[in-house]
């Protein structure tokens, strides 16, 4: 086999080289000071929050760091929203809502959590309970299953759905708790609602992405794997589905081709990806050696990069506000996309929630 | 043939640089093998350039954060197994009419049965096949590149070999 020479090989790879070195050549090759500055000194920024715990003296230059890269208002609570909409976490200590004036709600001791469609209600999820509150966390019906997970509600101001999982299927319940019925076997990966009409879903069963109408039972697309992805998520217009797994994410049209993809290299990996809403670009976490940084598939771009693990990205409803969840300096960082650069920190995430949260939704409002 | 790992980490640094001759050199020493390996899963000339090429096209997108402590071959022929398995599956849900390979008569004779044989195997076999044989990885480092477990490897070396004897015999 290592004699073996394949058709066209010289031909072929002319023809590549010549849209190789076109995308080669037309990419922002960015100079060292300009590449590495921001992401160095958002990577000074933890290590001058650590001094600043340390040495009280630190705090000035912390102070200096911040307004140094634009990072305005890097304040030790998390004091309002920068753009409108609320937030849905989940804790480990329970759910909660964040306003865009900052405030706060804990809404119970719930696992996981999901807006309905216009963000008046909450499917949340106990050990042994489905259940669906108001914003201030009054219960509005319970449905009991056994380790439900991963709720997702859909549909109008009329007529809504609730997905979820239960012991390794995929349930569908009305959004007033009746009609519950199983669709499939599923794997523990949060099934997502296709925006715009109709009921179609995105799950994983195995290691194998589906997407099927529930009102029908069709299935309308199949894409096998090796392993399962960790999350799926639908662009806004609901053309293409995000299928995001660390060594190799895909992105997916309507009949199953690979649009986007990226496949981090050895020594990395990538922790989260997400569409930005109404658009079809994606950015991705990327993490490498001790660092994280945030890039858009396209082009490759660095949008921000720091010390330490980012875990999650999450778009403001109108798309202009990142929200990059930051672990390991126990912060949330709001990146301003397009216009002028603009950074917003809170710190002190863990002490605000009773542990290091996990943003559901950023929803409704643009 | 790729570089010494050397000349592979000084092209990898120069073309972080933004040296085309340097990423050139990356280019057409990896090309053949990878175009190699992607054609011998999926069996479809063009199918297997356009793979190849996006591979090195995710390779442009990503080379301001590849670590060059590590090998660039491993990584680009990850993609290209895993896009090429893709590929290869797609096609068999969605069967075409008919795979019109037109520069096929090129192809060397010596290899002609074999070749014909790995066409009954699936693309997971094929592509460790193709990975182990043609592009010489350990069964360990397949089992790394593709993300399974050393023993799913062996056990689909070992069947996709077995088809291969029956076959041939």
């Amino acid at each position: 086999m290592k004699r073996f020479g394949a058709p066209s090989e010289q031909e072929s790879g002319e023809r590549a080289w010549e849209v190789v070195r076109a995308a080669y050549e037309s990419r922002e090759p960015i100079a060292w000071p300009r590449r590495h500055a921001r992401p160095l000194v958002a990577g000074a920024l933890v290590a001058a929050a650590v001094a600043a715990v340390l040495s009280p003296p630190g705090r000035s230059v912390v102070r200096s760091l911040r307004k140094a890269v634009g990072v305005e208002n890097a304040r030790t609570e998390l004091f309002s929203l920068p753009a409108r909409g609320r937030l849905l976490v989940s804790a480990p200590g329970g759910a909660w809502i964040v306003n865009a004036d900052g405030s706060r709600r804990r809404l119970g001791a719930y696992r996981d959590a999901a807006f309905s469609p216009h963000g008046l209600f909450i499917a949340a999820t106990k050990a042994n309970e489905l259940v669906a509150l108001d914003p201030k966390g009054n219960m509005r019906w319970t449905l009991p299953r056994r380790s439900p997970r991963f709720p997702a509600w859909t549909g109008s101001r009329t007529d809504t759905r609730i997905a979820y999982l239960a012991r390794g299927r995929l349930h569908v319940v009305g959004g007033d708790g009746n009609g519950d019925r199983l669709v499939d076997r599923a794997s523990a990966v949060a099934p997502v609602w296709r925006p715009g009409p109709g009921y179609v879903i995105a799950y994983a069963r195995g290691a194998t992405t589906l997407v099927r109408d529930v009102v029908t039972g069709a299935v309308l697309l199949r894409e096998g794997s090796d392993i399962p992805p960790r999350k799926l998520e639908w662009s806004s217009d609901g053309k293409l589905l995000l299928s995001f797994k660390p060594y190799a994410t895909r992105v997916y049209d309507a009949r199953g081709k690979v649009v986007a993809q990226d496949d981090p290299s050895d020594a990395t990996f990538d922790r989260d990806a997400a569409f930005v809403p109404g658009t079809h670009r994606v950015l991705a976490v990327r993490a490498a050696g001790g660092g994280s940084d945030v890039f858009a598939f396209l082009d490759g771009r660095t949008v921000f990069k720091g010390t330490g693990v980012f875990r999650q990205l999450v778009f403001s409803p109108n798309g202009r506000w990142l929200l990059v969840t930051w672990p390991t300096a126990n912060q949330w960082v709001f990146v301003r996309l397009g216009g002028a650069r603009h950074i917003v920190g809170a710190s002190r995430i863990s002490a605000q929630f009773g542990g290091y949260p996990r943003v559901a939704s950023w929803c409704c409002g643009r | 043939m790729a570089g010494s790992g050397r000349d592979e980490r000084a092209w990898v640094r120069r073309a972080q640089a933004g040296s085309v001759s340097d990423f050139e050199a990356l280019f057409r020493a990896h090309w053949g093998p990878a175009y190699r390996a992607a054609y011998l899963v999926v069996r479809d000339a063009s199918a297997a350039e356009d793979i190849a090429q996006e591979a090195f096209l995710a390779a442009v997108r990503s080379l301001d954060r590849f670590d060059r402590r590590r090998p660039f071959g491993p990584w680009l022929h990850r993609i290209v197994v895993n896009r090429a398995i893709d590929w290869a599956r797609a096609r068999t849900l969605r069967p075409e009419a008919e795979a019109v390979d037109a520069a096929a008569p090129e192809r060397p004779e010596h290899d002609e049965e074999l070749l014909r044989e790995l066409d009954g195997l699936s693309p997971e076999h094929r592509a460790v096949i193709v990975l182990r044989y043609l592009l010489e990885y350990t069964p360990g480092e397949i089992a790394e590149l593709l993300e399974l477990p050393r023993g799913t490897v062996n056990s689909r070396l070992r069947r996709g070999l077995d088809r291969l004897k029956e076959r041939l015999e």
